[in-house]
């Protein structure tokens, strides 16, 4: 492949991400912070909208095309521990990896120390590979999807899930709008003059202010 | 919906985040992802003082080749479309975000740094063992039906808010 032109494509894509993930406010520390503890679901929405849009996407491009898919091998040590490290150091970041790129581009200096941070956990594990290969990278079924185990097309599985996943996004955008959501200053936070510790009792039911 | 918008419905952007998909899988012909670029930056910071990276085969697939370059490219590109987004809506930010005197009471550049970095280590750490990261594994491996992305990302979440609810309400 030319590599100009996987880099100009890679810097388009990447402005695209970047527009989406700050008119989204997801990038926020604040929504990051706010969704796992729990109070807000914004993080959430973006997420499983564009899991269901990726498994729309995919049931087309690989049900209609037979467009090779590349999904990772299930390795149980790797994924839960990696898994579990990978949320500690997202809570701890109020970043993703993608998204503390998009902090960056809005303005927030931390971003840099976390991106740093980021790249000398890479090294680190480049260092390690070899080490933890036998011990935790290696072994376990292979590359297994769940339509394998079903024994279903994966264009249906695919579907399926993705209509399920919309259902919860609808439950949830009705108990939770994602305008409140967003904050008054748009950085996934509520108004503290909305929190009942912060508040007079006369000012109680304007929570979503 | 406009770029002068200050926020776009989630629903909105996660759809145009998922529409990436397809540029992914039919012109590079892979998913979409990012922490693997991690790699591919630390390993040509440590080429300069160690030459025996090239020869490490983790580090050497990482190093060239279009794939490993389209996605230091996307990462790029992600700083640029949020920089203009900003600046198209004027939703400038402070400093750090006022989460974090929230949640543990850091009012300053300097006493947020360590914390900034340690989780970004730990993160990228974490996210190279998994062998993904919240796109890797949750949006792309999810899409794909992937078992080990759904274990993942159940990890993910479970480590994300036990560490979460440890902090101070915010």
């Amino acid at each position: 492949m030319n590599i100009l032109f996987a880099v100009i494509l890679g810097l388009a894509m990447g402005a695209v991400f970047g527009i989406a993930l700050e008119k989204s406010r997801v990038f926020e520390p604040g929504t990051i912070v706010s969704q796992m503890q729990l109070r807000t679901f914004l993080m959430l929405k973006v997420f499983l909208t564009a899991v269901v849009t990726g498994l729309v996407v995919l049931a087309v491009l690989n049900g209609a095309w037979g467009v090779k898919m590349f999904p990772k091998a299930l390795v149980w040590q790797a994924d839960i521990v990696g898994g579990m490290l990978l949320g500690v150091g997202i809570s701890i970041a109020g970043a993703c990896p993608g998204t503390v790129f998009a902090q960056i581009g809005a303005g927030y200096r931390d971003a840099w120390f976390t991106v740093t941070g980021g790249i000398l956990g890479a090294m680190t594990f480049g260092y390690l590979e070899p080490a933890l290969r036998p011990i935790m990278l290696s072994g376990g079924p292979g590359k297994l999807t769940l339509d394998q185990v079903a024994h279903i097309p994966f264009w249906a599985f695919a579907l399926a899930v993705a209509a399920a996943l919309a259902g919860v996004l609808a439950v949830v955008e009705r108990f939770k709008p994602w305008r409140e959501e967003a904050g008054p200053d748009f950085d996934g936070l509520a108004a503290l003059a909305s929190r009942p510790e912060h508040s007079t009792p006369a000012s109680l039911s304007s929570a979503s202010a | 919906m406009t770029l002068r918008d200050k926020a776009w419905s989630p629903y909105a952007a996660g759809i145009l985040i998922g529409l990436l998909q397809i540029p992914a899988f039919l012109l590079i012909e892979t998913a979409l992802g990012t922490s693997s670029s991690y790699v591919t930056i630390a390993a040509h910071m440590a080429a300069f003082a160690d030459t025996s990276v090239s020869k490490m085969d983790y580090f050497a697939k990482h190093m060239y080749g279009a794939k490993n370059l389209w996605q230091v490219a996307m990462v790029i590109g992600i700083v640029v479309g949020a920089f203009a987004s900003m600046k198209m809506s004027g939703a400038r930010r402070q400093t750090i975000s006022p989460v974090w005197n929230r949640a543990v009471g850091f009012r300053s550049l300097s006493s947020r740094a360590p914390m900034a970095f340690a989780g970004g280590f730990i993160m990228v750490l974490g996210a190279r063992i998994a062998d993904g990261c919240t796109t890797g594994h949750g949006i792309s491996g999810v899409a794909q039906l992937a078992l080990g992305s759904t274990v993942a990302v159940t990890a993910m979440f479970a480590g994300a808010i036990a560490t979460a609810l440890l902090m101070k309400r915010v």
